[in-house]
């Protein structure tokens, strides 16, 4: 209002002068001024009987509300919930919503999914993890329309409470988990509001990009999910995805347990960088510095020579690699295994390749629901393998890539296209995404790794892949502390500095072989999904420390 | 005018062998007229004539030797077998013992099956659980007698699990299964939720063989060529084909009428084709054991199904049945 009359005042201003020129002098400032006046008043009168008139609307309504308002103690905006009071209340889950509940008054507690108004009625979706079920406020004998309007303001996100009475529909509702009832609402308070604009829809972010291009729609990038991953982390797909990740991590578990495998927990502030000294975190520690562990390799094995015989530790490891690829992470959780073998370190690959399809096959019987609903938004090709699991040796791997038109020498490593080149045509010849590839060259292998004892120039060590990318890289140990320390001379590696690594072998050292794998890359590969960092609750890489 | 005199430090006269000729190189082209005297290959990877000719007549003369051989074998085998009262664990030491392969004659992987990259050559086969395939394991025992086998059996992720017995019906792991590349063959068998058998081999050059009995005529060839007689040839495939459609997948009627052909061929022979065992009668004895039409066969038939278990080889398929 204020702008509105200076500006009036300025315009006046204005065409002051053009008006005055009109008439002389005196008489033209009076004449003037009681014309303004006349049309100022004028104006004023009017917006001051405007005003009258919606001020008394207003108050009309406002008494008609609070006049019908006999469900005001039905819902609302509840106290924040500071343990008032222990209310021996039971909530029911969104999941138990069957037919069998039908007729019965219930309260649940879960999130505004949406809440759309029409008429007399407001239909609300609950939400709760990936259950969701349709809920209807109509004006009634125990709603009002006041309530129906509250409940369609209510915002998306918020916490409510809800007492309802469960009601069986004829017709499916196919936009729901519970299809085959509705719940209506008696009462419903809001425990926790949202605020009223959030940084992402969570249908954008549950939709196929391929679908929002052809549709139009908006989808949400992997940079504003991770920006605000608290509410990306609550879509359908994120729980899927990160409950089979807990999946594969207690089937790890209980499948070493059964092989007789203690558990062990490893140092991760250390003094020597374990695997090579470019990719590693210094940490000041006290008055000296330290390094964050890139691998517990070196813990691994001194507890195989402290006899604890077959090991495995779950822990983050952490890379400083300056690597803006779809598949690398700074910090990701490493699942490592270490065994002493009797004479033969493929009892180690056997070993751990079940360990891998029991892993397998625990998914693929008890998380199919989890595995359908991350397909959904991100359509992939189930995942295949071969019991037990296949193994090629190096030359084979070559002698294909050969056949296929690749150029590469007998002691090459394999480049990630190549690498993908051959999990491509092992999968067309064995219809597996899972293999091993056994004796790989000496040369491209780290200091510690036992060489073949028929041919000098291959190794004792093996790479696992998953649809055609790297996994596991393992091979049998030097553990001879003679044998060791001509190896590190052989790759130019400063021997003080791995002086106690070393030592732990000269007090006699069962032959050994291991490998570790990354959690979040095995979830990413099994569920066909492009990038680790979808599979990482809060990733962490060379561009992003939060959240 | 020389402006200092030095005189000369060394001998005005001493001669210094300059060379003509910057590199040395072999020389490239072949020299046409003088084959024996060359002790290594000439250029185009051709043997020496003379050598190939002796060769020629040594490998002649060894087929002569197997001819005979075999011939000698197959007397004994009709010899024997029709009263065969052996004790089964006599027949199968006998025939373990053997190590001469039932099949003889000069193949040669390497001509069949492309020049060794240096990598094992694997077959793989993948079969459902449910139609196991006894042509094919009885193939495999013949392979194992003649080249050396890798043999690996896996179950694939679209089955929940197998019995027992077919996990081990390519017989116990051999002792170096460990290093691959030590090994001619390679034999893999993948219980897979196919539809109908198949084969792999050289995913570049060969699209997948399907169907048991082509894959068996595949195999077959590894052990020994086709009979060169096309009239024999053409027997011995008819045969293989009524076995799989009319023995193993045809009505009642057709595999009545198969029996009785069968037996009509087998009254005036021991072998269904040519004097000797053949894929024929590899096929027809795994397709009426499957068919279970065993008892009900003609003398004639019931006799040869005999004389096949003599022989090693059959005896393990019939186990897998069971």
């Amino acid at each position: 209002m204020g702008w509105k009359r200076g500006w009036r005042r300025k315009l006046t201003f204005l065409f002051m002068p053009c008006v005055s020129s009109c008439f002389s002098a005196a008489e033209e400032e009076q004449q003037a001024q009681s014309k303004k006046g006349l049309k100022k008043q004028q104006k004023e009168a009017e917006k001051a009987a405007k005003k009258a008139e919606k001020q008394a609307k207003v108050a009309a309504e406002q008494q008609s509300a609070e006049e019908d308002d006999f469900a005001k103690d039905r819902y609302g905006v509840s106290a924040l919930v500071q343990s008032q009071q222990k209310l021996d209340r039971t909530l029911v889950r969104v999941q138990d919503l069957t037919p069998e509940k039908a007729d019965q008054l219930i309260w649940l507690r879960a999130r505004v999914h949406t809440s759309r108004a029409k008429g007399k009625q407001c239909f609300l979706v609950l939400r709760q993890q990936q259950f969701n079920v349709q809920a209807l406020v109509a004006v009634g004998d125990r709603a009002s329309k006041q309530m129906v309007k509250f409940a369609a303001n209510i915002t998306k996100e918020s916490i409510v409470d809800v007492e309802a009475m469960v009601r069986k529909v004829e017709q499916k509702i196919e936009s729901c988990t519970q299809q085959d009832v509705e719940l209506h609402v008696e009462k419903i308070f809001v425990i926790s509001q949202a605020e009223a604009r959030l940084p992402l829809q969570l249908e954008d972010a549950v939709r196929p990009d391929g679908e929002g291009e052809e549709e139009g729609r908006a989808t949400v990038n992997q940079d504003t999910r991770l920006d605000n991953r608290v509410i990306d982390l609550r879509t359908t797909t994120s729980q899927a995805v990160f409950r089979l990740q807990s999946g594969v991590c207690q089937l790890f578990r209980d499948t070493l347990t059964k092989k007789g495998f203690v558990e062990i927990q490893t140092p991760k502030i250390i003094s020597a960088a374990s695997e090579g000294g470019a990719n590693v975190f210094t940490v000041s520690y006290f008055k000296t510095s330290a390094y964050l562990a890139q691998s517990p390799q070196l813990y691994k094995q001194m507890c195989i020579c402290a006899d604890f015989d077959k090991v495995f530790c779950v822990g983050p490891v952490f890379r400083a690699e300056d690597s803006n690829t779809h598949r690398h992470l700074t910090e990701f959780v490493g699942l490592d295994i270490e065994m002493a073998f009797n004479y033969h370190y493929h009892e180690v690959i056997e070993s751990i390749t079940d360990t891998m399809v029991q892993i397998f096959k625990g998914l693929r019987d008890n998380f199919q629901t989890e595995i359908q609903t991350v397909n959904k938004q991100f359509p992939s090709e189930p995942f295949k393998f071969l019991e037990p699991t296949l193994r090629l040796e190096y030359t084979e791997g070559v002698a294909m890539l050969r056949e296929a038109g690749v150029e590469m020498g007998d002691e090459d490593d394999l480049s990630t296209p190549n690498e993908k080149l051959l999990g491509r045509l092992v999968k067309e010849k064995y219809d597996t995404d899972f293999y091993v590839l056994d004796k790989y060259p000496l040369a491209v292998r780290p200091f510690y790794t036992m060489p073949d004892p028929h041919n000098p120039k291959y190794s004792n060590s093996y790479d696992m892949f998953m649809r055609g990318e790297e996994i596991l890289s393992g091979a049998q140990r030097v553990h001879d502390a003679q044998l060791l320390t001509e190896r590190a001379q052989h790759h130019q590696i400063d021997l003080e500095k791995i002086k106690s690594y070393i030592d732990s072998f000269r007090y006699g050292a069962p032959p050994h072989a291991g490998g570790g794998i990354g959690l979040e890359r095995v979830c990413m590969l099994y569920l066909g999904l492009h990038n680790v960092r979808q599979t990482s609750m809060f990733p962490r890489d060379p561009k992003r420390l939060t959240p | 005018m020389p402006m200092y005199q030095v005189k000369p430090v060394c001998g005005v006269d001493i001669k210094v062998d300059l060379p003509t000729c910057m590199y040395k190189l072999p020389n490239v082209h072949a020299q046409q007229g003088n084959s024996c005297s060359s002790e290594h290959a000439l250029q185009n990877g051709e043997v020496d004539p003379a050598v190939k000719a002796l060769e020629a007549r040594q490998d002649e003369i060894l087929r002569k030797l197997y001819e005979l051989k075999a011939a000698v074998e197959g007397l004994a085998k009709t010899v024997t077998t029709p009263d065969a009262d052996l004790d089964l664990t006599v027949s199968s030491s006998l025939s373990s013992q053997s190590s001469t392969a039932v099949f003889t004659g000069t193949t040669d992987l390497d001509a069949l099956l492309g020049k060794d990259l240096g990598a094992l050559r694997d077959i793989v086969i993948n079969a459902n659980p449910a139609q196991p395939p006894l042509t094919l394991l009885v193939l495999h025992r013949l392979l194992c007698q003649r080249y050396r086998v890798l043999s690996t059996v896996h179950v694939h992720s679209s089955v929940s699990s197998v019995p027992p017995q077919l996990l081990s019906c390519l017989g116990p792991r051999h002792p170096d299964s460990h290093s691959r590349h030590m090994f001619q063959l390679g034999f893999t068998l993948i219980w897979k939720d196919v539809p109908k058998l198949q084969m792999k081999f050289s995913v570049r050059n060969m699209c997948p063989i399907d169907g048991e009995a082509n894959v068996a005529r595949f195999l077959f060839k590894l052990l020994a060529p086709y009979p060169s007689d096309p009239a024999l040839a053409t027997l011995v495939d008819s045969w293989v084909d009524a076995a799989f459609f009319q023995l193993a997948q045809g009505s009642s009627e057709e595999r009545a009428a198969a029996l009785r052909d069968l037996g009509s061929a087998l009254g005036r022979s021991a072998w269904l084709s040519g004097p000797d065992l053949s894929l024929a009668d590899v096929a027809c004895y795994c397709c009426v054991l499957q068919s279970g039409s065993a008892p009900s066969a003609p003398a004639s038939v019931r006799r040869w199904i005999k004389s096949c278990e003599n022989l090693g080889c059959f005896s393990h398929a019939k186990t897998l049945l069971l």
